[in-house]
C-alpha cells in the first residue's frame, strides 16, 4: 500500500541558506507522527511547505496519491494550530468554528450547530459565546483544535500548540490532544521541542537535524536504538562514551574509561573489528551501591551532585576524565554523598553502540 | 511628587479648558462684539448662524470639503500603507519619505505653492482645488495612524484563516478589514478633522466659491468680531464632545440590554458527544 502523506526529496533554501536539505517522509493513515528538533532545524519550514505557505525550492508532496504541487492553502483542506493559537479576536468561540463551514458553503444555522458539537468534543460545553479575549490559554487551545478539525481536514498540523501553557495544563491537553486524535483518526503531525511529549503522544518521531531526518521510528526504537550520537544526546540523557571495537564477533569493544565492555543491547548496527564507535548507556541503566554488585559489570567512580527531583535523582560523578550519569530512584539518594566514591554497575545489555 | 503631579495636571486642564470658559459664554452673549465677560445672555446669535446664507454656505463647503478629503486620502493611504507596510520593494525609503512630507514643510509654503501651481491648472477658487490640495495635508497623520495599525496586525490570523478554506479576497473581508475596522475609523476621523480644520491654505486658494468655514470664520473676526465665531466654536465643541462619548454611551446600553435579555445556558452537560462524523 502506498503512504497517505509522502515527501519525496523536498529542498528549501531562503536565498544561499539552505533551510531543508532532503527530506523523504511517508506517513500512514491515521499516524500520529512527532516532528522533534532543535531551533532552526527546519520544523516549522517542513510543516509550511506542507500547508502551502511556501514553496519546496525542489521535491513532491502528495497526500493519498494526489500531488499538491499548485494547490493554494486554501484548496488543501489541511488544519493547522499554530502556536499562538491565532484565533479570530472580532468572532465568538463558535464563530471561529463556524468559519471554516463558513468559508465552504456551510448556512449559519447548520454551521453553528456544528461548531458547538465540536466545542463540546473539545471539552468547551457552554463557552460558544466567549470572545478568545475572555477565554483562558488551555480553552483558547482547545477552540483552535476544534477549529481545525470541524471541517474534517485530510491532515492535521499542530506547530508547538503546547508551548505557552503550564506544566500541568500541558499534559492535560497532551491527553486531550491524543483522546481527540484517536477519536477522529486524523493523520497527525505535531512540532515540539519537548521530548518526553513527543515521547509520551506519538506513534512515530522523526527528528530533525540541520533540515535534515537524523531518525525516524517509534518513540522506544528511538530512545534505545538511536542512530547517530545526536540523537542519543537529544533524546533523553545519555552516557556517550568513545570506544573501540576489539572482537566484533563476541561484541567486545576497549574503552579507555570502562576498559573492555560487553555490548549486548538488542538491535545494534553491524561493526567491524577495529572500528571507532560511541557505546551508549542510559542513566537509568547504571546503578549505584558501596560495593560491586554480583552478577553485573562494575566500576568505580566520585559522585560530584546530586540533583534531587523528589521522585527520582540524576548523580553526576566522575571516572577519570570521563563524567558519568546516574539515575537513581528518591529512595537511594539519602545514602549517597557528593564526594564520595561509590560503584556503578550496569548489564551487558544496557551497552549499545552506535557510529561515532 | 505625587502631589506635585496632581498639581501639574490640574493646572494643564485648566490651561486646556480655559478657552470653553470663556468662548460657551460668549456664544450666549447679547453684546454685538465677541466681549468678555458678557453683558447679557440671548439666543440670538445662534438664530443667526442657523439662518444667515454667509454662514450657512461656508459650513456646507467645509462638510463637503472634508467629506470629499476623507474618501479620497483613504483611497489612497490604505493600498499605500499595506504595499509600505507588507512589501518590500525599490524606492521604500523614499516612498516613506514622501508621504510624510507634507507634515514637514509648513503650511504657508504649501499654500503658496499650491496658489500658484493651481493657478496656472485652474484650480483656484474650486472646491476640487482645496480638496486636492487637503487630501495631500491630510496623507502623513492619516498614514501614521494606518501603519501603526497594520504592524500590530498579527499575519499568523490570515494564515490560519487560508488554511481554513479562505481565498486572499475571503480574508480580507472577513479577517484583516474587521480587525483594522477601529484604525480605520480613527485614521478616517484625523483626515476629516485635519480638513475640517484647515485654514491656511484655505485662505489661499479656497476663494469666494469654495470658501471654508475656517476662513469665513478668520475674515469675520478681522472684519467685525461677530459673535457667531463663539457660537461655531461652541457648535464645534459639543460636536466633538459627544462624538468622544458616544462609544461609552453605546456601551453601556449594550450592556442594559445584554442583561435585560441573557443569553440562554444550557445545563446538561453532554461527556459523550458525537462526532462530526455521526453528525454529518
Ligand atoms: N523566511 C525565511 N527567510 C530566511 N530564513 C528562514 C525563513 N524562514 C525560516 N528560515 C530559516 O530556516 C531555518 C529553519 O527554520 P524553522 O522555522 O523551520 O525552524 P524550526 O525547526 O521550526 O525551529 P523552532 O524550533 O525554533 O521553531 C532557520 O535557520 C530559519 O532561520
Ligand atoms: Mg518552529
Amino acid at each position: 500500500m502506498n503512504p497517505y502523506l509522502q515527501l519525496s526529496g523536498v529542498n528549501k533554501t531562503f536565498g544561499d541558506f539552505t533551510a531543508l536539505d532532503r527530506i523523504d517522509l511517508d506517513i500512514e493513515q491515521g499516524e500520529f507522527v512527532t516532528f522533534l528538533g532543535p531551533s532552526g532545524s527546519g520544523k516549522t519550514t517542513t510543516l509550511m511547505i506542507i500547508a502551502g505557505f511556501e514553496d519546496a525550492t525542489r521535491g513532491a508532496i502528495t497526500i493519498g496519491g494526489h500531488s499538491l504541487a499548485g494547490l493554494a492553502p486554501q484548496e488543501r483542506n489541511i488544519g493547522i494550530v499554530f502556536q499562538n493559537y491565532a484565533l479570530f479576536p472580532h468572532k465568538t468561540a463558535a464563530e471561529n468554528v463556524y468559519f471554516p463551514l463558513q468559508m465552504r458553503g456551510v448556512k449559519k444555522a447548520a454551521g453553528l450547530a456544528k461548531a458547538e458539537e465540536m466545542l463540546d468534543l473539545v471539552g468547551l460545553k457552554g463557552f460558544a459565546h466567549r470572545y478568545p479575549k475572555e477565554l483562558s490559554g488551555g480553552q483558547q487551545q482547545r477552540v483552535a483544535l476544534a477549529r481545525a478539525l470541524v471541517f474534517e481536514p485530510d491532515l492535521l498540523l499542530l506547530d508547538e500548540p503546547l508551548g505557552a501553557l503550564d506544566k500541568n495544563l500541558r499534559e492535560q491537553m497532551q491527553i486531550e490532544i491524543k483522546r481527540i486524535q484517536k477519536r477522529l483518526g486524523v493523520t497527525t503531525i505535531f512540532v515540539t521541542h519537548d521530548q518526553t511529549e513527543a515521547m509520551s503522544m506519538s506513534d512515530r518521531i522523526v527528528v530533525f537535524s540541520d533540515g535534515n531526518i537524523e531518525q525516524a521510528g517509534a518513540p522506544l526504537d528511538i530512545y534505545h536504538r538511536p542512530s547517530t550520537r545526536f540523537v542519543a544526546d537529544f533524546i533523553g540523557e545519555s552516557n556517550l562514551l568513545d570506544a573501540v571495537v576489539t572482537d566484533a564477533e563476541a561484541r567486545v569493544a576497549e574503552c579507555p574509561a570502562l576498559g573492555s565492555v560487553v555490548f549486548g543491547a538488542e538491535g545494534q548496527p553491524p561493526v567491524v573489528d577495529g572500528q571507532e564507535v560511541a557505546l551508549l548507556i542510559r542513566p537509568e541503566h547504571l546503578k549505584l551501591s558501596r560495593d560491586p554488585k554480583e552478577g553485573r559489570m562494575n566500576a568505580k567512580m566520585v559522585i560530584d551532585t546530586i540533583v534531587n527531583y523528589g521522585d527520582n535523582a540524576l548523580v553526576i560523578g566522575h571516572r577519570g576524565d570521563t563524567q558519568i550519569r546516574v539515575r537513581v530512584p528518591g529512595a537511594d539518594v539519602v545514602i549517597l554523598k557528593e564526594g564520595e566514591e561509590c560503584h556503578f554497575s550496569w548489564t551487558e545489555d544496557a551497552a549499545f553502540v552506535l557510529d561515532r | 511628587m505625587d502631589r506635585f503631579l496632581r498639581w501639574t495636571g490640574i493646572a494643564i486642564v485648566i490651561f486646556i479648558a480655559a478657552p470653553l470658559v470663556i468662548v460657551v459664554p460668549m456664544s450666549f452673549s447679547t453684546s454685538p462684539t465677541l466681549q468678555f465677560p458678557p453683558p447679557g445672555f440671548w439666543l440670538g446669535y445662534y438664530a443667526q448662524y442657523f439662518t444667515d446664507e454667509s454662514w450657512l454656505r461656508p459650513t456646507f463647503n467645509s462638510l463637503l470639503i472634508a467629506l470629499m478629503t476623507t474618501i479620497l486620502t483613504m483611497a489612497l493611504v490604505v493600498p499605500a500603507t499595506f504595499a509600505l507596510v507588507r512589501h518590500k520593494f525599490w524606492g521604500k525609503g523614499a516612498a516613506n519619505v514622501m508621504m510624510m512630507m507634507p507634515m514637514a514643510v509648513p503650511h504657508i509654503v504649501m499654500a503658496v505653492g499650491y496658489y500658484s501651481y493651481f493657478g496656472s491648472l485652474r484650480l483656484v477658487h474650486s472646491h476640487l482645488g482645496v480638496i486636492l490640495a487637503h487630501t495631500c495635508l491630510a496623507v502623513p497623520i492619516t498614514f501614521l495612524v494606518l501603519s501603526a495599525n497594520l504592524k500590530g496586525f498579527d499575519r499568523t490570523l490570515e494564515r490560519a484563516a487560508r488554511s481554513l478554506g479562505a481565498t486572499p479576497r475571503q480574508v480580507f473581508i472577513h479577517i484583516t478589514l474587521p480587525i483594522l475596522r477601529p484604525g480605520l475609523l480613527i485614521s478616517a476621523l484625523f483626515a476629516f478633522i485635519q480638513s475640517f480644520d484647515e485654514t491656511v491654505v484655505a485662505i489661499f486658494i479656497s476663494g469666494r466659491d469654495a470658501e471654508t468655514l475656517p476662513r469665513k470664520m478668520f475674515d469675520s473676526i478681522r472684519q467685525e468680531a461677530d459673535p457667531v465665531i463663539a457660537v461655531i466654536s461652541t457648535l464645534l465643541f459639543v460636536a466633538v464632545f459627544l462624538g468622544l462619548i458616544a462609544p461609552h454611551v453605546l456601551r453601556l446600553f449594550r450592556k442594559l440590554f445584554s442583561r435585560a435579555a441573557p443569553k440562554p445556558v444550557r445545563a446538561t452537560r453532554n461527556t459523550q458527544a458525537t462526532t462530526p462524523q455521526e453528525v454529518k
